[in-house]
């Protein structure tokens, strides 16, 4: 809003009052977060909110040498990492192929995408669990017929549908997979044609085009997308609950969450320093993708 | 068409080849899938496990005289009502009018108000059981103590409420991210000339500014609504439901009944009116962003 130069006490008491406002609700979006930061560096943190006696790193080293911290988190970076490679590359082919496409199915196929994008995890959670237990048992009697028996359950750890990596990465890159083709496709729309028609003339096929050419003018929509995936699919709760058992493969939310159900012997000041460990890479992928983010409601990415 | 025409449409419906795989195999398919298991007795446990039979609309007659799935869809209401419609919408459009002046710490409040959307669910539902944990040492009670208010059980006393504010601190940012775009796409001029005609800047707001972006809240009211039907691992790292079902949001509900009580059958007729509901308010979606091919 532009202003001329109305009276200096108008400003003043309008100004005071957009201050007092905006502090209140910056109050109120960091008043949570007070109690996990002092907790973390407590030696004797508990549930309640007090001033750290005496001041510890203990908790954070914890996380890398007690059982559990740094078993968790590679399991989230593993699966979380693999996915969103994976919808990177699948989204990265097909955004471009739905931007440069002309068949009568696009305009339909988009609109499903769009709808794709409004079911809701929760309705999915039973037919997944049920097509992926099916799968679980044709994976595990190939595997079975491939490897000796003592090597089939770590074998399961790793390709599993159900109870292993494999099946969790699928369904995460499965679910980011809509949201990152949107994003794709309306950015490669504002990618002018030229570069790639001029390859075409210099007599590239379609994968020199892709590699040498399309691929390096994708990186700031690819960006954006991998960001969405990421973030998505690193705070996730609901998956990892429903496909996964073993201790082996705990991931992060699941092994925090059940830590902080044990009634008893509730370790806060360690849980503490593993929920800001565990935050911290959302927090700056969010970060980053923060000026993407308008476009993901309304539109795509804008070269 | 040429020939290089033909093939290259070919190569390309190729690339989308894997995406259409994945997302249908994922997505599409289990949520066909859920339709069928719906009119099922499929179950976690014993014979139904493996031979599930087919009963027809018998899970759906079950479900309308259930109170349970109604209390369900009541507090999912109230909940949508309450932080996405009005909560994160009030204070998302608010900050984004004040940040809108040329204010000192302007960058900062704006990261403030985003860090609790950036924070993983878990974490969230970790810290807001502390913050509103009974007792007088709970972050919440010590403050009201401050001005003289007794200590509450917030969780139990007041479940509904308390999990409409947590979840309102976590989606302003969402809310005042995209009110902001809507904003800054109304035309300064419009507004100055309103100004020299004397308009106060109540009028402006209400006369202009108002409907200027009001498409922008019809979108933001049809995303949010879907994204807090969504809503799952939040409320239940806080509440698992309760304490009761006080809190048994409707995805908690379609968790509850077949991970818990093992009725994957039943489970999957409340899915499908969810998914129902949702797709409803998608199709809205779809009509109001005018999807460019």
């Amino acid at each position: 809003m532009s202003k001329s130069k109305p009276a200096f006490s108008a400003i003043f008491d309008r100004d005071v009052v957009a201050y007092a406002t905006l502090s209140l609700i910056s109050i109120f979006c960091l008043l949570p977060f007070v109690w996990l930061i002092l907790a973390s560096f407590d030696k004797n943190a508990s549930l309640f909110l007090r001033w750290p006696s005496p001041w510890t790193l203990n908790n954070y080293i914890g996380i890398f040498v007690r059982e559990g911290g740094a078993r968790w988190f590679f399991n989230s970076f593993v699966v979380v990492g693999t996915a969103t490679i994976i919808v990177l590359l699948l989204a990265g082919l097909g955004g471009y192929a739905l931007s440069r496409m002309k068949v009568w199915w696009k305009r339909p196929f988009l609109y499903t995408i769009i709808l794709v994008r409004v079911v809701p995890p929760p309705a999915l959670i039973v037919p997944l669990y049920k097509i992926l237990l099916t799968g679980n048992e044709a994976v595990g009697s190939f595997v079975r017929s491939l490897v000796s028996p003592e090597s089939v359950r770590p074998a399961m750890l790793v390709v599993g549908l159900i109870d292993g990596y494999f099946g969790l990465t699928l369904v995460f890159a499965a679910m980011q997979l809509p949201l990152a083709l949107w994003i794709m496709k309306t950015y490669f729309d504002t990618i002018p044609h030229d570069y790639e028609e001029a390859a075409l003339v210099d007599g590239a096929n379609l994968f020199q085009r892709i590699r040498l050419v399309i691929a390096p003018l994708a990186l700031p929509g690819l960006a954006a997308a991998g960001l969405f995936a990421f973030i998505s699919a690193w705070g996730d709760f609901l998956m990892p609950l429903i496909l996964l058992s073993s201790s082996e493969l705990q991931m992060l939310p699941l092994g925090l969450f059940r830590a902080f159900l044990r009634v008893q012997q509730i370790d806060y000041g360690f849980l503490s320093a593993l929920a800001i460990l565990y935050m911290l890479p959302a927090v700056i992928a969010f970060g980053f993708a923060r000026r993407y983010f308008v476009q993901t409601f309304s539109g795509g990415v804008k070269a | 068409m040429t020939t290089y025409d033909k093939r290259s449409s070919w190569q390309l419906q190729l690339l989308l080849l894997p995406c259409l795989l994945l997302i249908g195999a994922l997505v599409i398919y289990p949520a066909l899938y859920s339709v069928y298991l719906s009119l099922t007795n499929a179950s976690l446990v014993g014979v139904a496990a493996t031979h599930p039979r087919f009963v027809g609309p018998g899970n759906y007659l079950r479900l309308f005289g259930d109170g349970g799935f109604w209390h369900s869809l009541v507090v999912t209401l109230w909940f949508v009502l309450g932080s996405a419609v009005i909560g994160q919408f009030l204070l998302g459009l608010g900050s984004a009018l004040l940040l809108r002046r040329p204010l000192r710490f302007k960058n900062l409040i704006n990261s403030i108000i985003l860090l609790p959307n950036a924070v993983p669910e878990v974490v969230a539902g970790y810290i807001w059981i502390s913050m509103l944990a009974g007792g007088e040492q709970s972050t919440l009670n010590r403050l009201l103590g401050l001005l003289g208010i007794p200590s509450v059980q917030w969780l139990e006393r007041f479940p509904l409420v308390m999990i409409i504010v947590a979840n309102t601190w976590r989606g302003i940012a969402s809310a005042m991210i995209l009110m902001m775009a809507g904003l800054s796409a109304v035309p300064p001029e419009i507004c100055e000339a309103a100004r020299i005609d004397g308009a106060s800047p109540r009028q402006i707001f209400r006369f202009i500014t108002l409907p200027l972006i009001m498409p922008t809240i019809f979108l933001y009211m049809l995303v949010s609504t879907v994204t807090t039907i969504s809503i799952f691992g939040f409320i239940y790292a806080l509440t698992r439901g309760g304490p009761g079902n006080a809190t048994e949001i409707i995805g908690i509900y379609i968790y509850n009944q077949s991970f818990t009580a093992f009725q994957l059958g039943y489970g999957s007729a409340v899915a499908v009116v969810t998914l129902v509901i949702s797709i409803a308010i998608g199709l809205f979606y779809v009509r109001a962003l005018k999807v460019q091919v």
